[in-house]
């Protein structure tokens, strides 16, 4: 027998050769010098090219368990998404701005079926779809909405005076109009888990598109992100403020952050499934929200699992979602810079 | 199957992590594509899920590659923050400069030898390296002996170059 090939060599290391093969190289081997030693020098370079590569690995982390791979979404989508929920909260000015300036049969039955929390995402929806599209064009933008918004109930009352007095919290219960306030806002947004209102609100999204085209301002990038919005804890009594070591003993681990980002507060959530916030300063206006929660633990109700449709990503054991009002592009990259507190 | 993906994505998914991480260079990153790999595998129920999910990671850190290389500019957000310099530890330091060399001997490798080995280093089989790259069965132990050959060289190459510079 010749002498063997390095490949047939390799192979033979690394248990791939078939076994006839095998025995014949084993033969030849105890009685060649040469490929004696050149399979001791194939072993060390396998050996060492191994090693070399075990230099640059990934740190061995937890493997996340597979029921929440079914929940992580593609990218893709979600760029798809913001967009037109963008556009609905467009519908929504134009709705809410048609209602108000119309004959106010509506807002009378409005304010009497619905109460003031109550989901003006499905106030909008039912409103564009009745008012012709020439009204439409006509309805307030967003500017003279934040006007109205802010003038006193009164002036409110004027247009509407012939009827019921007229709801200041149908104007105040726009979510999401000024991203910059979100975290003040959203509260009712969150509630939008619920299929049917869902279903409506995927109505409307449709809606959206085509009323965006005429009405939509150009917006700065940093006004365009809302998607945030609907998962921030708003409200103190129900994501409590608690210290690092609670949000460590909550979590199992460190919790996680941007680092270099300072870090305002630390939240825990309502569902005692371990998830807290973590909300960090991009500026003296702009907080960013870190949601994170124990990998293993299962999500048990249902705004839980809406959330879970939001982008998000595994670090050490941990499921990471962020939020803020900045562009997706940001939120993306600032995702990706998260890591474990020091 | 999905029963049989939850078993691929426990005997698999380190590995494709692993796979992931020397094309992106990124843990995070690594991390999120593999997720995504096993979420597209529940839509397309592939047969050899194994071998698809290989075939479509690397065909994300490719994609990956050519939008991070397009994006880059969106990164001066965080840069802005003077706060995000934070010193590393030594070792840290000295992880970070091992994994810059293989990476740079990694890349001198022609991208078949360094698809073949990555796919070695990530548990595939021959037949399986084969198939996802289609060379002959036979030829994977050459081509493997001549990707580890020329890794190592390259790494060693590499490393007397920092030791010139840092002497120089």
């Amino acid at each position: 027998m010749s002498h063997v090939d390095e490949g047939t060599l390799h192979a033979y290391l690394d248990g791939e050769l078939p076994s006839g093969d095998r025995a014949t190289l084993e033969a030849h081997v105890a009685q060649c010098v040469t490929c004696r030693a050149a399979l001791a020098d194939e072993r060390a370079l396998r050996d060492r090219a191994s090693a070399v590569l075990g230099r640059a690995r990934p740190l061995e982390r937890p493997t996340p368990p597979f029921e929440q791979i079914r929940r992580t979404p593609a990218r893709r989508p979600w760029h798809v998404r913001m967009p037109l929920a963008w556009a609905a909260s467009i519908v929504l000015a134009l709705g809410v701005g048609y209602l108000l300036r119309s004959p106010t049969r509506e807002v009378a039955a409005l304010h009497q079926q619905e109460p003031p929390a109550v989901e003006p995402t499905v106030v909008a929806t039912n409103q564009t779809r009745a008012a012709p599209p020439a009204e439409q064009k006509t309805a307030p933008l967003p500017q003279e909405r934040t006007r109205r918004r802010a003038a006193a109930p009164a002036d409110e009352q004027s247009r509407t005076s012939d009827k019921t007095t007229p709801p200041a919290d149908v104007v105040a219960a726009v979510p999401a109009v000024e991203p910059r306030n979100a975290p003040a806002a959203p509260v009712a947004a969150g509630r939008v888990n619920d299929s049917l209102q869902r279903e409506r609100l995927q109505a409307s999204r449709l809606e959206g598109v085509v009323v965006r085209g005429a009405a939509a301002p150009a917006r700065s990038e940093r006004d365009m992100a809302i998607d945030g919005a609907p998962v921030q804890p708003s409200n103190p009594k129900t994501w409590p403020l608690i210290d690092r070591r609670l949000a460590t003993s909550v979590l199992g681990e460190e919790p996680v952050a941007v680092p270099g980002l300072a870090v305002r507060s630390f939240r825990r959530g309502p569902g005692n499934d371990g998830t807290i916030v973590v909300e960090q300063t991009l500026d003296s206006v702009t907080v960013i929200q870190i949601f994170q929660r124990p990998a293993r633990t299962s999500l048990n109700n249902s705004a839980e699992r809406g959330r879970a449709d939001h982008f998000g990503r595994f670090v050490g054991g941990l499921r990471v979602e962020i939020a803020g009002p900045v562009s997706t592009d940001s939120l993306n990259r600032l995702l990706d810079q998260v890591k474990p507190l020091h | 199957m999905p029963e049989d993906l939850a078993d691929v994505y426990r005997n698999t998914y380190p590995a494709l992590v692993r796979f992931l991480y020397r094309k992106v260079w990124d843990q995070g990153r690594a991390e999120d594509l593999a997720q995504e790999a096993f979420a597209r595998a529940l839509v397309h129920r592939p047969e050899n899920a194994r071998g698809w999910l290989f075939v479509v990671a690397a065909n994300m850190a490719r994609d990956e590659a050519r939008r991070a290389a397009r994006e880059k500019r969106h990164l001066t957000l965080l840069k802005s923050e003077p706060d995000a310099v934070h010193s590393a530890p030594e070792d840290e330091i000295d992880a970070d400069t091992q994994r810059t060399r293989v990476r740079t001997a990694l890349d001198q490798l022609t991208p078949r030898d360094r698809e073949a080995l990555l796919l070695w280093d990530a548990g595939m089989s021959y037949d399986e390296i084969a198939a996802q790259t289609g060379l002959a069965r036979g030829a994977i132990g050459t081509t493997l002996a001549r990707a580890r050959r020329r890794l190592v060289e390259a790494y060693d190459a590499g490393q007397e170059g920092g030791q010139d510079v840092a002497r120089g």
